[in-house]
């Protein structure tokens, strides 16, 4: 090992807190690395914190995030640093010095219990910036309720002691002596091998935008001032009003591009490629939160949608009647009687028409915050033409500082699934460079000597909890108390002022040895943020962590019924009957460890599969890769260039070196996989090449199987030489066919095979490919005429400036409609093109020399491997990812991974990208040296199960099997995630979800309604 | 019938085979094998019900390896369907003749399939689309239905025959007798003796009516579990023993396909 | 002596990820709402079995909450598919058996729907005592006069 090599750190720095930060350090710290997450607010969750629902599935952008955030505040190698931002940075890659600041929070963290006294008692109200200013916070306050940590804290620049020099009301009502006015600010300097920044974006503001009067128009708002309002947990508690006199609007209009694809009002000339989705979105959800009478208008200049399943959206939003206008709005004219507001703009017939609305929802584009150019800069990263961190297509999540990453919004402006994916790269390259400092800096769990209480009647112990005065006020804990001693098998009782403070673990252990308690039930707050801190603490007294159950009587109870103190009473008794009653059914569950292979098998050799494959081998996993083709590469052999204009083939050539020198990566090329046996860390597969069949055994696997290029039966191809495909025109220009060469005009038809009821998507690529083959084709003869024929151009993010060159160059671009496409006719050998131009509303005829049709990227045939892995496809017959917004490249299958165009047709540096996150994922599994299997998971009894599998479809994880020989169901415990859904459908209850077994149902019923 | 019967028996194609001979001018469930081959000739049409597949099931379990063959109506059929589908009998083990119901049968099930689709005998009578029966339970107020249902329940004296003679129930240990479920031994057993089971029958029963017939209280629980049949068809668009993929109740599905829901 | 006002008992069944979430949400908004229910935390909605409902009608709850992940949001996936289809069904069957459907309740309460869980418990609670005393389960033995 080299001498750099030892001076590797085995810790990584996140800047940033928000989506993409949170997905590289769970990645990272998964896979054995200890992550500083530097963040410059009060509280981690960024943007997707604020949003509503997330589309294309309207989830709640808070519940899928939450679980993420609560993971990361849990971590024992994740330090959240808040109110932090990066001074400076030392060192170089592999070992970094870097200077933090931060500022005071007057609130100390150990002591808080987020009780809410202090911004109750607080006289001071400001504008809550969280809701952008609609409503107003305390000067003591927590940024959001479920903000991790879930810590206040003080605004020194509202606060009035800091103001006047008294107050201090929060001071004195803070039941746990957390505030402290002394609290300074403060400069750590970290010792880290490698920083990923993922400072995010801001959204753009358009104040300076005069002529939309966003300044003067109170019912002119931001998108982003939209996401609150229409959110649950927003100022308006979800209710859509407008902002001025709390009307309910009937008509909203959303215009399109703001401070996006725009060099004159400001200096974003990219698309910032998530707007046109989010204003459907918003759209569907207004209308939803108005059921039926709201009029919604998108005004748009092409409508974007992308990304998987954006186009199936953007159609069910027309039908349900969102409307979509093409034009750009250029002024906002107010009506001031009634605060409504009206705009021109001319129809699809060349009409000029003016239309008034309500409201009106500036869909503002995103951009890099001067805080993150200031980072930027301090880094010594260079920026890119729209100032976001420069990157090659090739090495899409590394900057220009070596052992320096990017991920998320400020690599370019993104949706949250790229953002996620780039963040699981940049999590990849790092452990890729830190590979030799893996696991150590990382805290092991320790290890506790477990006594067996099997055997042994329930001995529970039960602790009551005042929280100071948010469950004492309300709650009689007292009679609590007493009651508590009465209920069978309890042992031991006490109240506590805090039940989570230090000094009551240390007693709580203490009592278990004293009084040989076998169980305990601690009633005070929620077990979602309690439960793991008390389960540890038994832990450490030897207890089983199962032997253990809260009742909620704080937030489910004193909180919810303060004007009913004896309600809350006799309902915090009844709470505390049924967890006794519970944990009194409870057995210590073993957790068992089962060894992993740690090797992975890609099925794939184009781009992903290498790219994946390298990114495992590197980190030190042997990687077998299984091509069916006799050759690798994939489409990229056909490739010219990245749409930046780096050549592919140089790339491509490099990248088939590594991956066949690489000395831990088995290649088998001609190769088909025909059976795969066992889960995840444990899973072995049969391929065949040539008639010999192969076991290879693994741990985790990539499906990286890529897609093909729709053959059209249309526009007369196959039936001239100078029609041709997208790649076979990149070939040709290679090849300076003759027929490109000497050619006076070409013409390009656009979303062929896409976007129609067949193919109900786009295969966005296309637009981009054309437009830089247009390009070249300009490059190649000046005066050659080019015109393109599209629907909506769609050059998201970056790519606007190619198309704003074409333009430029004097590429044509005719808009049609998919009702009246084009039409191609050979006539004596002579290419004829007819298309309805919409912008000039007449046909034009044009006779090219070369036509080149943009076809659609189609799945391929993949149903076998789908069954093989047990993995879902989607109805176009792409890979059904786990989740489409946070487990981009994850099945809900563990240990099987997806990337490339198997998942969606990319561009290659997405599928770069995506490669590099599948293999971050999968390292997370291969890092570890067991998976842990039982645990509160589900089991069968075998004796009282007959077989009949109807818990087998009901399973999301594919985790029951049959077993033909004994005529039974059985359930991996390493599969297993505990959901319970088979229980409820086995018709004899032979299954039990340890933890939550109908019995311990049952009795909580009886016991839930004996009060 | 005896015939074909025969046939498959002689030829080997069955070790046995279910249907029902005649003694002493009545009807009786047997398993022909070559031994008592010559008893088929008793074989006569009869409207007499028996819990046939129940035998079935018992003598598949004795012997995994054999193949029978069965006499089937339309219900039976269909029960066997779902004992296919839920893994209870191998469907290439098993070889179906099929005897349609006599119109006064059918009009008696308010039947809405009265006949096999493997039909090897009689004519399909004309198949009931609704049933008079639960109609009349629809239309009264609920708490008439409450009280007319007590009225019948209280009756029950906890026998099990319903679940005994049931061709679908083939659980190991049945929910009925669970400890936690249900309580105590008092008897008649409380209403969620009857829901239980009728939960239980949602996307399985096969509407056989042999439940009904063998209660010894008269409970009318074909209605019940017509209605259960209904209930199914209406939310999850599934008709057991009919259509060809496992009750909606026993995998995920897709969302498309689900009743429409709270929001 | 007397008469007691009603006070209905009103079970809940909630999911961890998101419907318990959400109560716990609506106690950290201060958000009030009746005491009279009592909840059970399951870790999907999926868990709930018919059973479980029919268990608790046995004990005489006048009203049985059952909340779930949104469709979509399961963190179990599809779990919650299971749970509408369930509950869709045992109501069908408790109406035909002569027990009113609005005595069982579903509905998907989000993690960030805290004003919406106090909303469902307080409009809940509101329609158990409109409705009064749930039946029993009970059988009434027959008298030999009755048969």
């Amino acid at each position: 090992m080299s001498n750099s090599s030892q001076n590797l750190v085995g810790s990584v720095m996140v800047v940033g807190g928000g989506i993409a930060g949170v997905q590289a350090a769970l990645d990272l710290a998964d896979t054995g690395f200890y992550v500083y997450i530097i963040e410059s607010s009060e509280a981690i969750g960024g943007v997707m914190s604020a949003l509503d629902k997330t589309f294309p599935t309207n989830d709640c952008s808070m519940c899928i995030l939450s679980p993420k955030l609560v993971e990361c505040g849990r971590h024992p190698n994740i330090e959240i640093i808040t109110l932090a931002e990066v001074q400076s940075v030392a060192g170089k890659a592999g070992n970094f010095q870097v200077k933090v600041f931060q500022r005071a929070r007057f609130i100390d963290m150990d002591k808080c219990i987020a009780c809410g006294a202090c911004a109750e008692k607080c006289p001071r109200k400001v504008a809550n910036q969280y809701n952008l200013g609609l409503n107003k916070r305390k000067a003591a306050y927590v940024k959001y309720p479920q903000a991790v940590p879930l810590k206040y804290a003080i605004d020194k620049d509202h606060c009035i002691y800091f103001e006047k020099g008294k107050c201090r009301a929060c001071e004195k009502f803070c039941p746990t002596n957390a505030v402290n006015f002394e609290d300074t600010d403060r400069e750590i300097t970290l010792n880290v091998g490698s920083i990923i920044l993922a400072p995010g974006l801001q959204p753009f503001d358009p104040t300076s935008f005069d002529s939309y009067g966003y300044a003067r128009h109170p019912n002119v708002i931001t998108a982003m001032e939209l996401e609150r309002i229409l959110s649950p947990s927003g100022p308006t508690r979800g209710k859509l009003i407008r902002p001025s006199d709390g009307g309910e609007p009937e008509r909203i209009a959303w215009l399109q591009c703001v401070g996006s694809r725009d060099i004159n009002h400001c200096d974003n000339g990219y698309c910032s490629a998530v707007c046109c989705t989010y204003a459907i979105k918003e759209a569907v959800v207004a209308k939803e939160h108005i059921k039926g009478s709201l009029d919604t208008a998108i005004f748009y200049i092409d409508m974007r949608t992308h990304g998987k399943d954006f186009e199936k959206y953007y159609n069910r939003a027309k039908q349900s009647g969102v409307r979509f206008i093409k034009a750009r709005i250029s002024i906002v004219f107010p009506v001031y009687e009634t605060g409504n507001l009206f705009i021109r703009y001319t129809d699809g017939a060349g009409r000029r028409v003016e239309e008034e609305f309500d409201m009106i929802v500036l869909s503002v584009g995103l951009e890099t915050s001067p805080a993150a150019l200031r980072l930027a800069e301090r880094l010594g990263i260079e920026l890119d033409d729209g100032r976001f961190a420069l990157t090659s297509p090739f090495r899409p999540v590394t900057t220009t500082r070596p052992g320096i990453f990017v991920c998320g919004a400020f690599q370019g402006p993104k949706d949250i699934p790229q953002s996620v994916m780039e963040a699981s790269a940049a999590a990849a390259e790092t452990a890729t460079l830190l590979a030799p400092a893996r696991a150590s800096l990382v805290r092991e769990a320790v290890e506790f000597e477990e006594v067996d209480v099997a055997g042994e009647e329930p001995r529970i112990g039960v602790f009551v909890c005042h929280c100071g005065v948010n469950i004492g006020s309300v709650v009689n804990v007292p009679a609590v108390k007493e009651y508590a001693k009465t209920l069978h098998y309890v042992e031991y009782v006490e109240e506590n002022l805090f039940s989570c403070s230090q000094d009551t673990q240390d007693t709580m252990k203490e009592v278990i040895a004293k009084h040989k308690l076998n169980r305990i039930v601690v009633a005070s707050c929620s077990p979602r943020t309690h439960e793991p801190l008390f389960q540890q603490t038994i832990r450490e007294a030897g207890l089983n962590k199962y032997l253990f159950e809260m009742a909620n009587i704080r937030d489910q109870n004193s909180w919810v019924h303060q004007a009913e103190p004896d309600a809350a009473t006799g309902k915090a008794k009844d709470l505390v009957r049924m967890a006794v009653a519970k944990v009194g059914l409870q057995q210590p569950l073993e957790e068992t460890k089962l060894p992993v292979t740690k090797s992975g098998l890609v099925i794939g050799g184009g781009v992903a599969g290498m790219e994946a494959a390298l990114t495992l081998a590197d980190q030190g996993y042997p990687v077998t890769v299984v091509e069916k083709e006799d050759v690798l590469g994939g489409h990229a052999r056909k490739l010219l260039t990245a749409w930046t204009g780096e050549p592919i083939a140089s790339f491509l050539e490099e990248l088939i070196q590594r991956v066949q020198a690489h000395p831990i990566i088995t290649m088998r090329l001609n190769s088909e996989v025909k059976e795969v046996k066992g889960f995840v860390g444990n899973f072995s597969t049969t391929v065949e090449a040539d008639g010999i069949e192969e076991q290879i055994p693994h741990g985790v696997a990539i499906i990286a199987a890529g897609a093909h290029f729709h053959k059209p039966t249309e526009y007369c191809y196959g039936e001239n030489d100078r029609i041709y495909l997208s790649l076979e025109l990149d070939e040709a220009i290679r090849e300076r066919c003759d027929a490109v060469v000497q050619a006076n005009s070409a013409v390009f038809i656009q979303c062929v095979g896409s976007r129609e009821p067949e193919r109900p998507y786009c295969s966005r690529v296309c637009c981009t490919h054309s437009i830089k083959n247009a390009l070249r084709l300009k490059e190649i003869n000046p005066q050659m005429d080019v015109a393109i024929l599209y629907r909506d151009i769609r050059t998201y993010g970056l790519r606007e400036g190619l198309y704003r060159k074409a333009r430029r160059k004097g590429v044509m671009f005719i808009r049609f409609n998919v009702d009246r496409k084009p039409q191609v006719e050979i006539v004596a050998n002579e290419l004829r093109i007819t298309v309805f131009d919409l912008t000039l509303q007449r046909s034009i005829l044009l006779k090219p020399g070369i036509l080149t049709l943009a076809s659609a990227i189609t799945a391929s045939k993949t149903e076998s491997l789908a069954k093989l892995f047990k993995v879902p496809l989607n109805p176009e017959g792409f890979f059904l990812e786990a989740h489409m917004k946070l487990r981009p490249v994850d099945f809900a299958t563990d240990g099987v991974y997806v990337a490339g165009l198997a998942h969606w047709p990319k561009p290659t540096e997405e599928c770069i990208a995506q490669a590099k996150a599948a293999a971050a994922r999968a390292a997370r599994v291969l890092a570890k040296d067991f998976i842990a299997a039982g645990g509160a998971v589900a089991v069968v009894d075998k004796k009282i199960c007959c077989g009949c599998q109807s818990c087998l479809g009901c399973c999301p994880f594919e985790a029951v099997s049959y077993l033909e020989q004994e005529a039974r169901c059985e359930i991996n415990q390493a599969v297993c995630k505990g959901c319970g859904t088979c229980g409820a459908a086995c018709p004899s209850e032979a299954i039990t979800l340890l933890g939550l077994s109908n019995q311990q149902i049952y009795k909580q019923i009886d016991e839930g309604l004996s009060g | 019938m005896n015939t074909k019967i025969r046939i498959l028996l002689q030829g080997g194609r069955v070790d046995g085979f279910f249907a029902y001979k005649t003694t002493s001018g009545f009807p009786f469930p047997t398993l022909f094998t070559l031994e008592n081959i010559q008893e088929l000739e008793t074989w006569r049409p009869t409207p007499a019900r028996y819990p046939i597949l129940k035998l079935l099931l018992a003598q598949a379990r004795k012997n995994p390896h054999a193949a029978y063959g069965i006499l089937v109506r339309g219900c039976e059929e269909r029960g066997l369907r779902e004992l296919f589908k839920y893994q209870q009998l191998e469907q290439d083990k098993v070889i179906i003749l099929g005897q349609a119901c006599t119109e006064g049968l059918a009009k008696y099930c308010e039947c809405w399939k009265p006949y096999p689709d493997a039909l090897d005998y009689g004519k399909p009578a004309p198949a009931m689309a609704k049933s008079r029966k639960v109609e009349e339970l629809e239309e009264q107020h609920r708490e008439a239905r409450l009280d007319w249902w007590l009225s019948h329940f209280n009756r029950c004296i906890r026998c099990y025959g319903c679940r005994d003679v049931c061709p679908v129930c083939f659980c190991t240990e049945c929910s009925l007798e669970h400890a936690e479920l249900m309580l105590g031994e008092i008897l008649p057993p409380d209403t969620s003796f009857h829901l239980v089971r009728a939960v239980h029958m949602g996307g399985r029963c096969i509407d056989c009516g042999l439940c009904e017939e063998v209660c010894p209280a008269r409970i009318p629980l074909r209605s019940l579990y017509k209605k259960i049949n209904r209930l199914i068809e209406e939310i999850l668009g599934y008709n057991p023993g009919i259509s060809k993929e496992k009750s909606p109740l026993s995998f995920l599905g897709e969302e498309m396909s689900l009743p429409s829901g709270p929001r | 002596m007397e008469e007691k006002k009603f006070e209905p008992r009103i079970l809940a069944f909630l999911c961890n990820w998101c419907s318990y979430a959400g109560a716990d949400l609506a106690g950290v908004s201060r958000l009030q709402y009746p005491s009279n229910i009592r909840v059970i935390r399951v870790t999907c909605s999926g868990t709930v079995s018919p059973h479980h409902i029919l268990h608790a009608f046995q004990k005489r709850a006048d009203g049985v909450l059952v909340a779930g992940c949104h469709i979509g949001d399961c963190h179990y996936i599809k779990g919650n598919y299971m749970t509408l289809k369930r509950l869709k069904f045992v109501e069908g069957l408790l109406d035909f058996a002569g027990y009113d459907p609005k005595r069982l309740r579903l509905e998907w309460i989000s993690a960030a729907e805290g004003i919406k869980f106090a909303g469902v418990v307080r409009e809940f609670t509101e329609t158990i005592r409109h409705l009064g005393p749930a039946p029993p389960f009970d059988a009434i033995p027959l008298l030999a006069g009755n048969m």
